[in-house]
């Protein structure tokens, strides 16, 4: 006969008393179908050696004589009740039996627990954890052990007694439960849960403990949640109730206490690190010997003792941080103090004031050469605050866009107030203009394709942060303006690409106009193609030979930032021939368009052939004024002022910074020697002219010029914005007819807003501009109503 | 798992006679299952089935030799098809055409053995044997003694109206 297998989890201790009385031969089977005692008394024999002796097996003859035995007696024909009652008994048909048998084995387990309960009264702490997990794995194997023999009763009357609905009826393995519940639960689990609470302790305290001791008293109160509705399924709240809430109390209070007195003795970086780790270790504890469940409120609650205590104390420390660009450590104390609720606000708004801070900071420094800030100095003042900043962001804030959002609004700030725009707001697009007409224009050294995109991707971030985009826009169109007519842009592609990245952040609308020039500029290009076929086809060789080779840019005045000169000014015979010629030429070609020369901005070459470096003469490179003087000295080798001024008809503010380049160039020589550039001064032409290179360059932009014209464009400006803002209230008021005073504002505020911040002021002077004119008219009330 | 069915079991039947046969065919039974599951593999000990005959546990044991592959049933759908349908397929129905005797003996083995799908089969059978009879032919079938009074048998009636059929 082979011996049965043993369970290896049973548990040997049981109370030596009890194991006596499992040892007692077993009584007869009972003969008698319907007799009580005579079951009971061999079932509780069985029932026993299940419950003490299940190691040293329950042999099949017993297991089959147990299970017939129960069977036997609840199909024993024994009449329910009174035989007079059938027909009124609550239980139609055939009645069941086993109320008995259920009743014999309830009290059974309760004195069963009544002495496993005195026993485990007897141990405490570690040793409780022992036996009450010892006691509890032998009790539910039993458990499952008799559900299996008791399963005729559980099949037929306690299934009935479910059926109709009684409450304080389990299947057999449940009432074990229910039983341990009430009998052993109760009474224990205060002493058991103190011991689990302290060994956990321990391990948070650094010694190795026994996690399955735990993980075993988490699954028996898991198994004793029975729910009452329905009592064939489970639910945690006995769990929650006795486990994970006093667990939860205790994680508290020790991290309490221990952050307290870490913070006592150590920096806030230091405990950071610790709060960090101490969070991590309480994660990774969970799938370890806790239930999944508890990982959200358990979590809260190290947070809230780990973080949220002591939150404050950190936002203190993040000054200190940024100040020394500790970038790990502010990366933990984001990470950190996003884990609670408003964790991040306070230190976004000190990131954002830093930040504001640290860029005017560095505006401040480079102001000090007023007037003469060198544009690239000032922007990358502002570039090197944002590049360090959204490095941050990056790194440190997991690109958070909060705070992307606190960046952006400290850059604005920086960019568009600070010390360099203290008096005049509009500095910052200029500066920046200026800064992208250095990075475009051609210089001395060459730019590589890929520096040349990443300087003008550092001119777009400053310019996304710009608000005076209208005044950008000006700047931007002067200086494209003039690398186009003089042909000065490092590269074609760079200009096109930054049109379009202006385009892409602003729109077409903004970029239309700077985009109407480039068209311009091809336009011309084959205009003078066909000139030159056509002057081939209409004049002959010689009379080819009269004119000067000329190229011709012509340009649409509403698309270009363009004035005329405002000197008078006779061009000098030979060119006035050239370009009448092309006047015909054009005015055959487009009918009806009025040309009209810009000579401020011409410009030539003229070949000194009575001066000569190694027998090659010099060449000038001069303006079309420049051209006209010099032409002069063809005629005679001394011209006077007063000739120049005359024959050229140059306004005398022209004439004189003209004349002056050639006198430093020595090109012409004044007498008497020195002389000012005024009337009775005389000009020689000077023979022995000597210079290092043979292309000697006499057009030089005039200083004077230049301060004019950014002055000129500052002035545009404000007429523009007056522009833009009643183009902006008409259309708002042409599609609503009529609307509120404030309404408008904001409406008007708001579709203008990114190209300038309008004034409210500005807004309310424009309307009564238009109420003048009778666009719009008032209502009453604060209505405005639109006159078509 | 297949070889664990194949092994062999010995059962013991009531008049002491020894029966062997698949371990798989004696697991259709919850009973001889759960013994099983708990107390491990007899291997040679035979396993007594005392409350079943000889004749009865071999008819059970062909019944379960036929049925030892079907799937388990779910709880649900179980309960749902016993309401359903007195169908019975073919084998099950040749295996019943037994005499009455016999068809409650397999009855209780099979309650006592807990063998659901057979005690199922079993009690449709029964079912249909009372289906469409009057009291009086049902009494004649299974030889049952009226002992109700007139009276009695009058307020039955009454109760019972609403499921006359009509």
């Amino acid at each position: 006969m082979a011996p049965p297998q043993p369970r290896p989890d049973i548990v040997t201790n049981a109370l030596a008393t009890m194991q006596k009385a499992a040892a007692v031969p077993p009584p007869p089977m009972p003969t008698s179908k319907d007799d009580i005692n005579g079951t009971w008394r061999f079932l509780e024999w069985g029932v026993d050696r299940i419950m003490f002796s299940l190691k040293e097996g329950v042999d099949l003859r017993t297991y089959m004589s147990l299970y017939t035995s129960i069977h036997n007696f609840c199909t024993a024909q024994k009449a329910a009740g009174p035989t007079t009652n059938t027909l009124h008994s609550t239980h139609r048909g055939a009645h069941l039996l086993g109320e008995e048998l259920y009743h014999r084995l309830n009290t059974y387990l309760k004195q069963h627990l009544a002495g496993v309960h005195a026993e485990m009264v007897k141990h405490s702490d570690e040793a409780l954890l022992t036996y009450y997990i010892e006691q509890w794995n032998r009790y539910t194997t039993a458990g499952t052990y008799n559900n299996h023999l008791f399963r005729y009763l559980n099949r037929h009357w306690v299934k009935r007694e479910m059926d109709e609905g009684k409450k304080d009826i389990f299947d057999i393995y449940t009432l074990h439960l229910v039983r341990w519940k009430e009998d052993m639960f109760g009474s224990t689990q205060n002493a058991v849960m103190d011991a689990v609470l302290r060994l956990v302790e321990k391990q948070r305290n650094g010694e190795t403990i026994e996690q399955s001791k735990v993980k075993q008293v988490v699954d028996s109160f898991v198994a004793l949640g029975i729910d009452e509705s329905d009592s064939t399924k489970t639910n945690l709240d006995v769990y929650r109730q006795y486990f994970e809430r006093p667990f939860i109390a205790a994680t508290g209070k020790y991290y309490e206490a221990e952050s307290k007195a870490f913070l006592g003795e150590n920096s806030v970086v230091d405990y950071m690190k610790k709060a960090e780790r101490r969070l991590d270790e309480e994660k990774e504890r969970v799938p370890l010997y806790l239930l999944a469940e508890i990982m959200q409120p358990l979590m809260k609650c190290c947070e809230s003792a780990l973080i949220a205590a002591h939150c404050q104390l950190m936002r203190d420390e993040f000054q200190i941080l940024l100040d020394n660009d500790r970038e790990e450590d502010t990366a933990r104390m984001y990470k950190l103090l996003s884990r609670i609720a408003e964790g991040l606000d306070p230190l976004r708004t000190r990131f954002e004031a830093h930040v504001r801070r640290a860029g005017h900071l560095a505006v401040e420094k480079v102001a000090e050469a007023g007037d003469n800030l060198d544009p690239k100095a000032y922007v990358d003042a502002l570039l090197e605050v944002h590049t360090q900043y959204s490095g941050l962001v990056q790194t440190a804030f997991t690109g958070e866009s909060e705070f992307v959002r606190s960046l952006d609004n400290a850059c604005r700030e920086y960019v568009n107030r600070n010390k360099v725009c203290q008096k005049n707001s509009a500095r910052s697009p200029e500066l920046l203009a200026k800064h992208a007409d250095n990075v475009l224009k051609r210089s001395t050294k060459a730019t590589e394709e890929d520096d040349m995109e990443k300087m003008l991707n550092q001119v777009m971030t400053v310019f996304k942060y710009i608000e005076d985009k209208d005044v950008f826009q000006k700047f931007y169109s002067r200086t494209l303006a003039k690398r186009l007519v003089n042909g000065t842009s490092a590269s074609g592609d760079a200009e096109t690409s930054m049109i379009s990245k202006l385009k892409d952040a602003s729109g077409f609308e903004y970029t239309n106009k700077l985009q109407r020039m480039f068209q311009d500029m091809q336009t011309s290009k084959d205009l003078n193609s066909s000139y030159d076929e056509w002057c081939k086809d209409t004049f002959d060789a010689d009379d080819r030979k009269e004119g000067v080779d000329a190229y011709y840019q012509i340009l649409g005045t509403g698309f270009w930032p363009l004035q005329p000169a405002n000197t008078p000014f006779v061009a000098p015979a030979t060119i006035v021939k050239t370009y009448e010629r092309f006047q015909n030429f054009y005015n055959s070609k487009h009918g009806g368009r009025k040309l009209t020369w810009l000579w401020h901005l011409c410009k030539g070459e003229i070949r000194a052939n009575y001066a000569k470096m190694n027998k090659v003469p010099y060449t000038f490179q001069v303006s079309t004024y420049q051209m006209a003087i010099l032409l002069l000295f063809n005629d005679s080798d001394t011209v006077t002022y007063d000739d120049i001024a005359s024959s050229t008809m140059l306004a005398k503010e022209t004439l004189d910074p003209s004349l002056g380049i050639m006198l430093k160039a020595k090109v012409i020589i004044a007498s008497p020697e020195g002389a000012s550039s005024q009337s009775g001064t005389t000009y020689t032409l000077n023979y022995g002219f000597k210079n290092k290179k043979l292309k000697v360059n006499l057009n030089v932009a005039i200083k004077a010029e230049q301060k004019q014209e950014a002055e000129d464009t500052h002035k545009t400006i404000e007429e523009d914005r007056k522009m833009l803002m009643q183009s902006a209230i008409v259309r708002i008021m042409k599609s609503r007819k009529t609307m509120k005073h404030a309404v408008l504002v904001g409406e008007t505020i708001q579709q203008i807003k990114n190209r300038f911040s309008p004034k409210v002021a500005d807004i309310k002077k424009c309307i009564d501009i238009l109420i003048e004119k009778e666009y719009l008219e008032r209502l009453e009330g604060d209505d405005l109503g639109y006159l078509a | 798992m297949s070889s664990e069915g194949e092994q062999s079991v010995k059962l013991v039947s009531s008049d002491n006679v020894e029966i062997v046969t698949e371990r798989k065919v004696a697991e259709r039974s919850m009973l001889i299952k759960n013994m099983i599951e708990d107390l491990g593999a007899p291997g040679e000990e035979p396993i007594p089935i005392m409350n079943v005959s000889e004749a009865v546990l071999r008819k059970v044991l062909e019944w379960c030799t036929q049925h030892k592959n079907d799937p388990a049933p779910t709880q649900d759908d179980d309960a749902e098809s016993r309401k359903k349908t007195t169908d019975i397929e073919e084998w099950d129905q040749k295996f019943m055409q037994v005499d009455q005797e016999m068809l409650f003996e397999i009855i209780l083995a099979a309650n006592y053995m807990d063998i659901k799908a057979l005690l199922d089969v079993g009690c449709k059978t029964v079912a249909n044997m009372i289906k469409g009879k009057s009291p009086e032919e049902i009494r004649k079938t299974f030889n049952i003694q009226n002992d109700f009074t007139p009276e009695e048998e009058e307020q039955i009636r009454r109760e019972n109206e609403w499921a006359e059929d009509r």
